[in-house]
């Protein structure tokens, strides 16, 4: 089983910077949500390649009717 | 599997409040209305090093209020400092309430990198 994590970087002024490593498919979203919602207010959210890998395959298949 | 999110820190916790004071071995903050130059602040107080009045931090809009006269009544980093010991001390908060484990680097730059490793089911 992959290990999971969240990384938080605190940078020097405070701001916070979260990346969620290990999940499946949007399962980081949920995973990380506890502790964006406890730091403040979101100024930028974007998914990373790995994100999307997962969602063409995904999308794949379905198209593929397999 | 995976995403990025930024964040603007907030300060809304009372108990990392204090966190980060211990942490930078600042006074303990207080509840109350504080004198700035030429206004008062009500909520929790913090005296940073330099500073010729405190930062309030109202909690329940997580906003802080300071007059710090862009830095000639007291420096921002000093301010910047005590956000960044507070978001780290918020964040193991909550990270240790769901059980998790969490560890905290240093980095060169300034920052501090905090890995929360989300265990398996039982």
């Amino acid at each position: 089983m992959s290990t999971r994590t969240i990384e938080i970087i605190v940078e020097s002024n405070g701001s916070t910077r979260v990346q969620t490593r290990g999940f499946t498919g949007s399962a980081c979203i949920d995973a990380s949500r506890f502790i964006e919602e406890a730091l403040g207010k979101r100024t930028s959210e974007r998914k990373t390649p790995e994100f999307f890998q997962v969602a063409d395959e995904r999308q794949r298949l379905r198209e593929g009717g397999g | 599997m995976s995403h990025i999110v930024e964040i603007k820190t907030e300060v809304r916790d009372e108990t990392a409040i204090s966190a980060a004071c211990q942490r930078l071995k600042l006074e303990a903050p207080t509840q109350g209305t504080a004198k700035l130059f030429s206004d008062t602040a009500t909520g929790t107080i913090v005296k940073l090093p330099g500073w010729r009045y405190p930062a309030v931090f109202d909690t329940q809009s997580g906003q802080a209020r300071f007059d710090n006269y862009e830095g000639r009544w007291g420096e921002q980093r000093q301010l910047d400092r005590f956000l960044q010991g507070y978001a780290v001390e918020k964040t193991k908060i909550e990270a240790r309430k769901k059980g998790h484990t969490v560890t905290e680097q240093s980095q060169a730059d300034g920052s501090i990198k905090l890995t929360v490793s989300v265990g398996g089911a039982a």
